[in-house]
């Protein structure tokens, strides 16, 4: 689903974010990405939805090589994709239901499609009867569940998680860990960017380790350490 | 389709409002440049529709002296021949009695001047009322020059001095407004641009979320192209309106009454070409609008 062949990524000529890195994602797995802040997490998955290109080496994304990806073809890549950030990136002005249908309706979507999808995923992420509110009437893990639920909405094959517990206290995160595992049971490729020893150690999943843009461990059923 | 349409639609409206100073200032320049456009196109019009009607009447009046002889008049009649002066199209001779009823035609509220003369025309000057071939003033001029000399001849009159005053008048705002409209309309290009910047800026976290889930970068730059466009296409409506005040004002205050008395009926445009002026006007308008903002959307829409 996600391929890495020897990506260097470099910024400004003279910040090397990342180097050699190759690895594999199959299809429906799900990875944590590891390492201090400026490890390069961030650009890894920045580079999967193509917010940066690979300087060196090649990306591949569902069976596709994204390098040279022309800036019509982006979008289409990015509706393969969901994107969640520790920061939620949710539009204030917006209640929770235009939230995740603005994700439809930018790509398109019809209305009646609107109509059928958006409860039906606010119903998934816990939040069903919340619709109406804005979201600083919501918690931070609620927040984060209104930002799942416009990732996932378009039903993705991918969903990148750039630190989603960050700002959430250790039981809020742990039921945003349960939400994106049982979005992962879907079918659905997760990878996940994390600081958060705690979850990382109870999920026991695929865990990639990364120092100052090197990946240093790359381990089935790892742990934080 | 709808549902994007409706997008579009609610978009462009939530622009136009957001950041109402900003619109209103360009929407002023807008408004201004394009007037000042619409105007030089109806005074270059209605220049040219004065000139035409000008031209079959334009006419080099040569005057003879009272005591001129016959020799000295039959000599001038003989030179405004056309196969003698390729300037000359045709010629008249007005003679004593002819001029006298010009005269009483001329001032029938003040006998006075005619009795200056007596009943017979004695002592009017006569005078050859002659067409040339082109009113451009390098003919008339020539054709001044060369009868100003003649045995006889008092004076040379011609109309070249009216149609010049007018040319003046019709380069004068052209130049002027023209320069005016073209910066006008420069400062209005650059404030629609810095509206749509300024949108773009206010909703920079919008278009961030939808270009991570997958939006076009023409469906996040339509609201603004449209934006532009309307700004354009409504400023160049009020000009429209403008100038069809100021044309109607001219009509009515200046040709209304002063027109035939100083024969410059004709110094208007037509309906016809008010009409291509107005089109003209909401073309430009629409095109800067949207040329501004498509460009302006598509400089800062890399994220």
């Amino acid at each position: 689903m996600i391929k890495l062949d020897n990506v260097t990524k470099v910024y400004n000529n003279e910040v090397l974010a990342l180097r050699d890195a190759s690895f594999e994602v199959a299809k429906g797995e799900f990875v944590f990405l590891v390492g201090t802040s400026g490890s390069g997490k961030s650009t890894l998955l920045r580079l999967i939805n193509r917010e940066e290109a690979a300087d060196r080496g090649e990306v591949w994304v569902a069976g596709g090589n994204i390098n040279n990806l022309s800036s019509r073809d982006v979008p289409k890549l990015r509706r393969k994709m969901g994107n969640v950030f520790q920061d939620y990136k949710l539009l204030l002005n917006k209640t929770v239901f235009e939230n995740v249908a603005f994700a439809l309706e930018v790509i398109g979507s019809p209305k009646h499609v609107i109509r059928q999808q958006v409860p039906a995923i606010l119903e998934l992420v816990g939040l069903a009867g919340k619709q109406e509110r804005f979201p600083n009437q919501l918690s931070g893990g609620e927040q984060q569940r209104v930002s799942i639920a416009r990732a996932f909405v378009n039903r993705p094959l991918i969903l990148l998680a750039d630190e989603p517990t960050g700002n959430l206290d250790p039981a809020t995160g742990e039921g945003i860990m349960r939400l994106l595992d049982r979005i992962n049971k879907t079918g659905t490729t997760v990878v996940m960017a994390t600081h958060d020893r705690n979850i990382v150690n109870m999920m026991r999943r695929r865990v990639i380790e990364l120092d100052r843009g090197i990946i240093i461990r790359d381990q089935a059923r790892g742990v934080y350490e | 389709m709808f549902s994007r349409i409706g997008y579009i639609i609610r978009e462009t409206l939530a622009n136009l409002t957001r950041n109402l100073t900003l619109t209103i200032a360009s929407l002023l320049t807008v408004i201004v440049s394009l007037s000042f456009v619409g105007f030089v196109f109806l005074i270059q019009d209605a220049v040219g529709n004065q000139l035409g009607t000008w031209k079959d009447g334009v006419e080099v009046s040569v005057f003879m002296n009272p005591d001129a002889s016959p020799d000295q008049i039959e000599g001038v009649r003989r030179a405004l021949e056309p196969a003698q002066n390729t300037l000359i199209k045709s010629s008249r001779y007005v003679n004593a009695a002819d001029a006298l009823v010009e005269i009483k035609k001329l001032f029938p509220s003040t006998p006075e001047m005619t009795d200056l003369f007596s009943k017979d025309g004695q002592g009017v000057p006569t005078s050859f009322r002659i067409k040339p071939t082109s009113t451009e003033s390098t003919v008339i001029s020539s054709i001044t020059s060369t009868f100003r000399t003649m045995p006889g001849v008092s004076i040379v009159r011609s109309a070249d001095q009216a149609i010049a005053f007018i040319r003046k008048i019709s380069s004068f705002a052209r130049w002027g407004l023209g320069v005016g409209a073209v910066s006008l309309l420069a400062a209005a290009v650059l404030l629609i641009w810095n509206t749509i910047r300024t949108a773009m800026f206010a909703r920079r976290r919008e278009i961030e979320v939808m270009k991570l889930v997958g939006a076009t970068n023409w469906f996040i730059r339509w609201p603004f192209i449209i934006e532009g466009m309307v700004q354009g296409l409504l400023g160049a409506a009020i000009a429209c309106g403008l100038v069809w005040t100021g044309k109607n004002l001219w009509r009515s205050k200046v040709i209304g009454s002063f027109g035939s008395q100083l024969n410059f009926d004709t110094l208007q445009a037509t309906a016809g070409q008010f009409r291509s002026v107005i089109i003209l006007l909401l073309v430009i308008g629409a095109v800067a609008g949207s040329v501004a903002s498509a460009i302006a959307s598509s400089r800062f829409l890399d994220v």
